[in-house]
């Protein structure tokens, strides 16, 4: 599995660790028996807090692999006794880190799956509100069908690179 | 109709041919990936013509003799 496979894989995880997180927190029964109906300002805070725990893990994990792959690269040229091996980690660390056309294009079609997935549940928020007049409802249902997009496309990036693109 | 087209590639003979040049140091002249050598090699990813091109100049040879296309049908 190459660097890039390992660190969507991380930032899948994590993704389902934080919509997990934002399930639990926010549909706690007595955090919504507490809540006045139909005020959408608590609802807008908790995901802007929860965005900002997602952009916040999500560079947090990205150092963490860097270190790592170092770490990894480091442990390999020791065990190897290679000569130079600082001029040799640093070489490994470039070939991992290269992006190519093929990794563009397998961002790009991961990421209109991830755009199609938000799309479906920007629509379904709207009909919600339409059928049902719940503001808070149509709140979430975004919120979840962004999270839910972002997660397919991780999947979709993993799929691509082990199929080939 | 437009007609369905296959492209196959002689890479891993040229590579051969080359001194058993590794995937690794053909990415890195072309600079790409080796994962992406390995899927073009492979035939799970058509490059762009850009690197089709840079492949055949590694190897100083014609593009026509690195990628191949073979027609499948109308």
């Amino acid at each position: 599995m190459s660097y890039k496979e390992k660190s969507t894989l991380a930032s899948i995880l994590s993704g389902i660790l934080i919509l997990g997180a934002y399930c639990l927190y926010a549909f706690q029964p007595s955090r919504l028996a507490a809540l006045p109906p139909g005020d959408l300002k608590p609802w807008a805070v908790t995901m802007l807090v929860f965005i900002g725990i997602g952009i916040g893990v999500t560079i947090v994990i990205q150092i963490v692999f860097h270190i790592l792959l170092s770490v990894g690269l480091a442990v390999k040229a020791a065990v190897e006794n290679q000569q130079n091996a600082d001029q040799e980690i640093e070489r490994s660390l470039k070939r991992e880190m290269v992006e190519d056309e093929r990794d563009k294009q397998i961002e790009l079609k991961s990421m209109r799956i991830g755009f199609i997935v938000a799309g479906i549940g920007f629509v379904t928020a709207l009909l919600s509100l339409v059928f049902y007049g719940s503001a808070v409802a149509m709140l979430n249902i975004m919120y979840l069908s962004f999270s839910v997009g972002s997660l397919l496309e991780g999947a979709g990036q993993l799929y691509y690179y082990r199929r080939g693109s | 109709m437009v007609k369905k087209f296959e492209i196959s590639n002689n890479i891993r003979r040229l590579r051969f041919f080359a001194s058993e040049m590794t995937q690794q140091e053909l990415a890195e002249k072309v600079g790409v990936s080796r994962q992406t050598i390995i899927a073009i090699e492979a035939g799970k990813y058509s490059p762009t013509l850009e690197l089709a091109f840079r492949i055949a100049d590694v190897f100083g040879v014609g593009i026509g003799e690195v990628f191949q296309c073979d027609l499948k049908g109308e």
